[in-house]
């Protein structure tokens, strides 16, 4: 698939802003089975500093200073991506999931020691007693990884609501495990913390989701919406993606924009700024499919 | 080793072994002061003998001047464990702990290796990471701990110095062996606090201390800021302390560092990035910043690159490093090698990394992280230490644990055995060692052996890693030499390093180098530190205001008003309190229908009740309150002068049947607390522009009460007659100039004169802002700008309405009764215009915008998904 998408995002303050900082992870990282021919990021009004760089984890990273007074500043993402859908995983030939904590943990050779780093808790995700119990339902000894990830992301689709609002960045996984409600970023946050809980390396990715309008309707520009779901690593067979907000493995209507630990370290925009007053955001993705490949 | 006296004890034959007669040192554990064959160590017998010569009254004023000076000087800590982050004094046990040069210069080499090990080990695992490529370490150690920084990998930090300055804390084990119990490279406190005790021990043992070549601290802290300031691309660099502020722990030591070194203590706050530069905000401007000296947590230090959740830090800090535009010492993330779990590896990395074998130990450790050593700790739970290896650093969740074996139940401790099953990595287990004792002096009477720790600290110089030749040592005030499972004790101890020669005298003060950053001092004013001076002087003048107004009213009750004071009616009385705001309307009525004595009780409820919202209680909090916001910009004794001030509250207590006498005694001693500290202020404080702004409030806070107190004093009735020009006068403190001036019974118009537009009169509204517009007009030019700004025109503007007035015609009554309306107007815009030049000035020089964050995106809306 090829697609093409936008993502704006306009900030609107009530009083003027002298300075504002902004860390953007909008440019979308090259993935394997994953082509972007062309990203452009424009901001308005123009930065004053702008610097592109990668961050840590090898993602896009866009650092944006700017220095005249503003009192709206949008920001306007566009790109293009080419998307190869993966051939069908043999799930249950995967290696047990106890081997491939094991393999995690002792962290012989570059690509074991990259996976290791996804192992541990990190600021938005903590593991702890509930996370490992609740893990644990879909890994019994000796089950394949793949399958029991597969597994732990239909009980999250089954059991848990999708609810806007109830939740915000900072809930804690054990409160989306207790209220069995949240939106996409929970379902992520909260997988991963039952992999790691089990030592299973696991990572959050940010990204987007074609979304199709309703039967015998024209879909809406900008109704789209940016998503998240997680990754699971497996030493003979990478790292392999599943989205336990829809139950499905991704083919190619998932479009990775970055990864990370958790949702902090790949937030699409991070601001601070001195005044400004109250704030307003407009959002506006839009994923159009322009052509079969 | 050998050590050798360098000659006798002092001419008293004191016999020192009487002084250790009932020492008792616990057989088996090492004791610094007594050898196993029962006599004293040589480097203590000089200091033994000078403490015995003296007696038992000298001792007992060295601990007497020691507690008062720890007191005065408001030597204060935060104890890690307490929840409300209550200050405390800071306990000193005065008998210093003594090592000797040999011994000091053998330490000093370990511990000099050992800080370029840990700066070598963050220089790699931020740059290359061989040792995770190469199996040197394990990747748990690095990724699983918080303190990791991502966004600081790769930044390059200058000279490849991490780590400016360090601390250890070290301990002596049985066999008189030296051990690291721990690394403390973030931003290691306590050298504030170690300079502190060394002050007051010399000053209150100078016996002891003048008679040995103890080493001095000053020149350490001196070659540490001459390396740091070089590494500035300026010639005449800025270096500030970062600090969390002053409602944080240690604050007094962030500032206390800072005036010692020369250099501004600021916070986040205080600081902004432009064009990928650092740049302080001062009242003159923004100021380019080279160097920090943090003191704030790393991960706090840049919301927009590490935690997103902090609002101390600076956007865009992590940025303007990377592009080499500001040092930050320690580095962000140096306080990745603190962690505990790296004990174990320590001697494997010395090897990799430095090509030699580590000199002092650390305590044996385990990590769980690796079978074997994860074996050992579970089979030996129930007489280890355990703790997790790593603070959690997580937004949302709980906190650190210790897990002390021999006093665990045994649900817990098979619980703990669970987790450590499941996730040894995040655990660690520690022998419990024994730790050896040194004599403590607690009870003042005898020396007793408590079992000891001692923080070193390193700094970065020019001819690489430098110990200050001394240290804090703390003390458990029982003999259990397993102190160190629980927090420190509070009680600390200065460490004297003996020199076999002369020691060199220096001071802190004596480079050229500080000179030049002295002089600026006065200039990088922060704008907060503006703001705060400023509010400090408006809250001293209303203090003034409100005892010269309560002693006055006092007086008048009491009926005790001197010859010429003619009383005042009840209504005046009580209405000049409703018009100060130290008594509501609905009290104030209730006081007077119930006469003088109700009137009587209100007054004293206002005076004496610290619980009353706007008592003097509250008034004299206020001014302590600011004062401690600018305290390390006031002189020790304007401090001190400060402190006995609020503390007069203490002192007194709302009783039935107060009497007058107690409230006079408590207003003139009041008096004489703020004449001081206007003495002070006007006499001490440099003409700089904190000056300026301390003295702007001061005299805005005086037109503001003097014209409040003239309008109820003077527009309606006949004040000429009914005692209101004598009561105003004396509040006003004029009237002896009145007296000598016009030698007759005050006249409205005179008074007016005298109060509002003689511009010869110090007390009048007309200097007051004649001095703000010098001021004013000082820090306008400062900013290079040529046109009048906004509060230059509002202030020109009060002293015209002023000037232009015609008092005779402002005085007189018009239709008989009735309030004089124009002299109202003029000292309602008088008064309004003070409140607006208030807004003014801070609008133009403080700055009071927020930090705030947005981010996205937000999943609010059910944006439900297609499968």
């Amino acid at each position: 698939m090829i697609y093409n998408v936008s993502h704006r995002t306009a900030f609107e303050y009530e009083q003027s802003v002298l300075v504002s900082h902004h860390l953007l992870h909008l440019s979308p990282r090259p993935v394997p089975r994953q082509n972007v021919p062309q990203a452009s990021i424009a901001i308005e009004p123009a930065p004053t500093v702008r610097t592109e760089g990668l961050d840590f984890f090898g993602n896009p990273v866009t650092h944006v200073a700017v220095q005249v007074p503003h009192q709206t500043l949008v920001v306007n993402a566009q790109f293009r991506a080419e998307i190869l859908a993966p051939e069908p995983l043999p799930l249950a030939r995967s290696r047990p999931w106890e081997e491939v904590a094991e393999t995690a943990a002792l962290a012989r050779g570059n690509e074991a020691v990259e996976a290791s780093q996804y192992v541990f808790d990190s600021p938005y995700v903590a593991t702890g007693d509930e996370t490992y119990e609740f893990g644990r339902r879909c890994f019994p000894p000796g089950r394949p990884v793949l399958d029991g990830a597969m597994d732990l992301t239909e009980v999250i689709f089954r059991e848990f609501k999708y609810q806007g609002g109830v939740t915000d960045v900072s809930t804690p996984v054990t409160e989306v495990l207790a209220t069995r409600r949240g939106v996409c970023q929970d379902f992520a946050h909260l997988q991963i913390a039952c992999l790691r809980s089990l030592g299973v390396p696991a990572r959050y990715i940010s990204g987007y989701l074609l979304t199709h309008a309703p039967e015998g309707k024209e879909k809406l520009v900008g109704s789209d919406a940016t998503h998240a779901w997680v990754s699971v690593w497996c030493p003979d067979l990478g790292w392999v993606d599943f989205d336990p907000t829809n139950r499905v493995i991704p083919k190619d209507e998932h479009i990775t924009l970055a990864w990370g630990r958790d949702y902090g370290d790949v937030s699409p925009i991070n601001g601070f700024m001195f005044g400004g007053g109250s704030h307003k955001i407009v959002v506006g993705v839009d994923v159009r499919s322009v052509a079969w490949s | 080793m050998s050590v050798t006296v360098a000659t006798a004890p002092p001419e008293s034959p004191v016999d020192i072994a009487s002084l250790v007669a009932g020492y008792g040192a616990a057989p088996g554990t090492y004791d610094e002061l007594i050898a196993p064959d029962n006599s004293i160590r040589p480097q203590w017998r000089r200091v033994l003998g000078a403490f015995g010569a003296m007696s038992a009254a000298d001792r007992t004023q060295a601990r007497e001047t020691a507690r008062r000076l720890l007191q005065e000087n408001g030597v204060t800590y935060v104890a890690q464990e307490d929840v409300e982050r209550r200050s405390r004094p800071w306990q000193l046990d005065l008998f210093p702990l003594i090592i000797s040069q040999a011994e000091w210069r053998a330490l000093e080499v370990g511990l000099i290796q050992r800080a370029r090990l840990l700066n070598a080990i963050l220089g790699d695992l931020y740059g290359p990471q061989r040792l995770l490529k190469e199996g040197a370490l394990p990747p748990a150690l690095v990724f699983g701990n918080p303190e990791f920084l991502r966004a600081c990998h790769g930044l390059a930090v200058p000279n490849d110095v991490h780590l400016h300055f360090l601390a250890f804390d070290l301990g002596r084990l049985e066999g008189g062996q030296w051990v690291i119990l721990g690394d403390r490279t973030h931003a290691p406190s306590g050298a504030g606090y170690a300079l502190e005790n060394r002050i007051v021990a010399s000053r209150c043992l100078p016996d002891l201390f003048g008679l040995d070549n103890v080493q001095r601290l000053a020149g350490f802290f001196r070659a540490f800021s001459e390396n740091f300031l070089q590494l500035a691309r300026r010639d005449e660099p800025l270096a500030v302390v970062l600090s969390p502020g002053p409602t944080k722990a240690n604050y007094f030591e962030h500032a206390y560092l800072a005036r010692y070194l020369g250099y501004p203590v600021v916070e986040g706050f205080d600081l902004t990035v432009r064009d990928d530069r650092l740049y302080l905000k001062t009242v003159e401007g923004l100021k380019p910043v080279d160097l920090v000296l943090r003191r704030l947590e790393s991960e706090l230090c840049d919301p927009l690159e590490l935690r997103t959740d902090s609002f101390y830090g600076v956007p865009g800090l992590v940025q303007a490093a990377r592009e080499g535009q500001v040092a930050i010492a320690n580095a962000l993330g140096s306080g990745l090698v603190e962690n505990e779990a790296l004990v174990s590896f320590m001697p494997d990395l010395c090897r990799f990394l430095l090509g030699e074998d580590l000199r002092i130990p650390g305590i044996p450790t385990w990590w769980c992280g690796r079978l074997a050593a994860r074996n050992h700790v579970l089979a030996s739970l129930e007489r280890m230490v355990v703790r997790k290896a790593f603070t959690p650093r997580s937004i949302t969740g709980p906190a650190q644990d210790t897990f002390v074996g021999p006093l665990l139940a045994q649900a817990d401790r098979e619980k703990l055995a669970l987790h450590i099953m499941r996730q040894g990595y995040a655990y660690i287990g520690q022998d419990v060692v024994s730790l050896s004792t040194t004599p403590v002096w607690r009870d003042g009477n005898g020396l007793r052996p408590g079992a000891m720790t001692i923080r070193v600290y390193l700094a970065a110089t020019a001819d690489g890693y430098r110990v200050m030749p001394g240290g804090m040592a703390r003390v458990a005030t029982s003999t259990d030499a397993r102190g160190h499972w629980h927090e420190p004790t509070d009680l600390s101890k200065d460490t004297w390093v003996l020199s076999d020669g002369p020691v060199e005298h220096r001071s802190m003060f004596t480079q050229g180098h500080h000179a030049v950053r002295l002089r600026r001092g006065g200039r990088d004013l922060p704008s907060r530190s503006a703001d705060n001076l400023f509010w400090f002087g408006r809250y001293a003048e209303r203090c003034e205001g409100a005892v010269r107004l309560m002693r006055s009213l006092v007086t008048r009750l009491a009926g005790e008003a001197t010859p010429s004071a003619r009383p005042v009616t009840l209504d005046r009385l009580v209405s000049l309190l409703v018009m100060q705001e130290h008594l509501s309307q609905r009290r104030a009525k209730r006081a007077i229908d119930g006469g003088i004595r109700a009137v009587e009780s209100e007054m004293w409820t206002i005076l004496f009740d610290p619980e009353i919202s706007d008592g003097l209680a509250r008034i004299l909090s206020n001014v302590r309150r600011t004062a401690e916001l600018v305290r390390e910009l006031l002189s020790a004794d304007t401090w001190q002068i400060i402190k006995e001030m609020s503390e007069v509250s203490d002192t007194w207590k709302l009783t039935p049947g107060q009497e007058v006498g107690d409230a006079l005694h408590l207003l003139n001693r009041l008096i004489q607390h703020l004449a001081a500290l206007n003495g002070m202020v006007m006499e001490n404080m440099t003409r700089g522009y904190g000056w300026r702004f301390l003295d702007m409030g001061r005299r805005l806070e005086r037109v503001r009460h003097a014209t409040k107190l003239a309008r109820d004093l003077t527009v309606r009735g006949d004040p000429e007659s009914d005692g209101a020009l004598d009561l105003l006068l004396e509040l006003a403190d004029s009237s002896m100039t009145y007296r000598t001036r016009y030698r007759a019974a005050p006249v409205l118009a005179a008074v007016l004169d005298l109060l509002l537009a003689d511009e010869s009169n110090p007390r009048s509204t007309m200097f007051q802002l004649g001095a703000i517009e010098d001021h004013l007009s000082t820090l306008h030019q400062a900013q290079g700008e040529e046109v009048l700004s906004p509060a230059q025109r509002a202030i020109i503007g009060l002293r015209a309405d002023v000037r232009l007035a015609d008092m005779m015609q402002l005085s007189d009554p018009g239709a008989k009764g009735s309030a004089r309306v124009n002299l109202e107007r003029l000292l309602r815009r008088t008064e309004k215009g003070c409140f607006d030049l208030s807004d003014l000035i801070g609008s133009t020089y403080f700055s009071h915008s927020t930090l705030q964050r947005v981010f996205g995106p937000h999943w609010t809306e059910a944006a439900e998904a297609a499968a």
